[in-house]
């Protein structure tokens, strides 16, 4: 139901342009950033187990700093839209990007030197930040009951949201104390309720709304929608109980049932797209596909790991695969559709015509971030098998390589938005 | 859940109508970087070009202005009507301008200023449209199913058949 509600009173509930482009802004830095702490850290990849370090500081500021801040962002500025209702004030929404900055920063300092108070005050300001975000959009979501296919995924979001945030505080707060006798099987707890339940399940909402808009097709089927969000909540729960309790089966049987959650997304957004009546795909479109596919391959590494494949090469495998593969390349490929589609929305309020896209968007900049992010993919992905810290350097290098070019796309786009602006 | 109404209905198949014109006009200007010689095959697709412009975005447009968009004002989507008004304005005299120059051209064929100006206008023609017919469909093919009732519905679908088609 939710596509074609979306634009309906659109002018009256976006939010002033200046919120969710600071967190645009904001993940766009912290992009460039992540990837230039992996280039320091990128020779302990091969092997990665977890703890500290610059590995896991370069994780959170991607994972915190580009993926979280991107949905922050997309939803405070399309969720009133698309459920027509409010979401909350928007000094509300300010507020948990003045809190979430400071926080992943902080964060991602503690993490990398081990400086646990700077950790422990970044992850209390990043929990303060998240919490308020998922505070405002269940409240939103409490209101609406005709948009299942949007709305079933972002609630088990928000409940997968609520149960990071938990592990999250318990392991920093463990690393002073030390009361956890598993440890391990928390950590992977929490990285894979971040991975597939708090950011998966919101790209599973977030492209119920977006794919069918962009491409002009039919909206997304409700009953499909719901099946979705059902048969992955489930998954989770399996998969999170399995792991909690290092109970394999139970960990092979959730990626089993994940794999199936996928499979009946991909036929879903198979069916938009088939529905399309722009016929031309736009070149975000390769981002989306690839993360679509690598999501696939995430999901058969963490099948292999639950069946006793050898972890070392493995677990940093999957936890590639899940973040820099399916996330980061769905999150960059939405931001660069994002990013000028509410510029040009907003240009022309004092009367002048509004902004091309084509004129904001630097296509070049993206190729060279799509090429660079491609190969730092696959770099990475030889270096882990191959046990190749060299090689793992050189893919961080590249992926820095492309977020810089993402960088430069998005001063254009904010240099050409204002200038248009002015001369308006 | 878009097409619930008859006016939403005949609306949408204007849009594909001229998605489809688009699509080929975009076409066109992307196979050639100099004038192209015109034939009597591409005349001919050019005065469908110049045809299909004038019939689905100027009545397309006169239409919505006339009597669709007053009805969303008296029940208060100002915003959504303000917003495809504005874009009609910007859009409107380019694709006349496009029509006007296809059908020049079916007659006498292209010189190097008048691709350059089929060409450039065509291309943000197609950018613009495109993204106005994409708020169209996601947003007022639904208010209207949202905010019409069947004799208003009923009433405005037989208005566009006397109007438009």
């Amino acid at each position: 139901m939710f596509a074609g509600a979306f634009m309906m009173g659109a002018k009256d509930r976006l939010l002033p342009p200046v919120i969710p482009f600071r967190f645009f802004a904001s993940a766009v830095l912290f992009h460039v950033a992540g990837w230039a702490v992996l280039a320091w850290g990128a020779q302990d990849v091969p092997g990665f187990q977890g703890g500290g370090g610059a590995v896991v500081a370069a994780l959170h500021l991607v994972t915190l700093g580009v993926l979280a801040m991107t949905a922050m962002g997309a939803a405070y500025q399309m969720l009133p839209v698309a459920t027509r209702r409010q979401l909350g004030p928007a000094w509300a929404c300010s507020l948990s990007w003045w809190l979430f900055n400071p926080g992943i920063v902080a964060l991602g300092l503690g993490l990398g030197t081990g400086w646990s108070l700077v950790l422990e005050v970044g992850a209390g300001l990043c929990v303060a930040a998240l919490a308020l975000f998922g505070l405002l959009v269940a409240r939103n979501l409490a209101r609406v009951d005709d948009l299942p296919a949007v709305t079933w995924p972002a609630w088990v979001a928000m409940a997968s949201l609520a149960a990071v945030l938990v592990l999250a505080v318990v392991l920093v707060v463990d690393m002073d104390v030390g009361l956890l006798t598993d440890r391990p099987a928390l950590a992977a707890t929490h990285a894979l309720l971040a991975g597939y339940g708090f950011m998966g399940m919101l790209v599973v909402g977030f492209s119920a709304v977006l794919v069918p808009m962009f491409v002009l097709s039919k909206p997304v089927d409700d009953a499909q929608g719901k099946k979705v969000a059902a048969v992955a909540a489930l998954a989770l729960l399996v998969a999170v109980s399995g792991t909690l309790g290092r109970v394999f089966w139970l960990q092979a049987l959730g990626c089993v049932l994940g794999l199936g959650a996928v499979g009946l997304y991909v036929v879903m957004q198979r069916r938009v797209l088939a529905s399309r009546m722009r016929k031309k795909l736009e070149p975000f479109f390769r981002l989306l596909k690839a993360g679509w596919a690598l999501q696939v391959l995430s999901l058969a590494a963490a099948l292999a790991l639950a069946l006793g494949a050898p972890a070392d090469r493995l677990a940093p495998l999957w936890g590639w695969l899940l973040v820099f593969g399916w996330l980061l390349s769905f999150a960059t490929g939405i931001l660069q559709r994002i990013m000028p589609f509410l510029a040009s929305m907003h240009s022309g309020a004092k009367g002048g015509k509004p902004v091309l896209l084509s004129h904001l968007t630097h296509q070049r900049l993206l190729d060279l971030h799509a090429a660079a992010h491609g190969a730092a993919l696959a770099l990475m992905m030889a270096a882990i098998v191959l046990d190749q810290p060299l090689l793992a350097r050189l893919a961080a290098v590249s992926g820095l390589a492309g977020a810089l070019a993402f960088g430069g796309f998005a001063a254009v786009l904010m240099t050409r938005y204002r200038a248009h602006e002015r001369s308006s | 859940m878009l097409l619930q109404s008859q006016i939403g209905s005949l609306l949408h198949q204007d849009h594909m109508t001229t998605i489809e014109t688009l699509q080929g006009l975009e076409e066109l200007l992307g196979s050639h970087r100099k004038p192209p010689a015109v034939d009597a095959a591409l005349a001919e697709r050019l005065g469908a070009l110049a045809a299909t412009l004038r019939a689905e975005v100027e009545s397309h447009f006169a239409f919505e202005e006339g009597h669709l968009f007053p009805m969303f004002v008296s029940k208060g989507e100002t915003g959504i009507v303000m917003m495809l008004t504005h874009e009609h304005r910007s859009i409107l005299p380019m694709a006349v301008r496009v029509a006007e120059l296809a059908q020049a051209a079916a007659a006498q064929g292209f010189d190097e200023q008048s691709w350059r100006d089929f060409r450039d206008t065509g291309v943000e023609l197609v950018e613009r449209e495109i993204f106005h017919i994409q708020k169209e469909e996601m947003g007022l093919l639904a208010a209207i199913s949202a905010l019409l009732d069947d004799a208003e519905d009923a009433a405005l679908a037989a208005t566009y058949k006397a109007t438009v088609k």
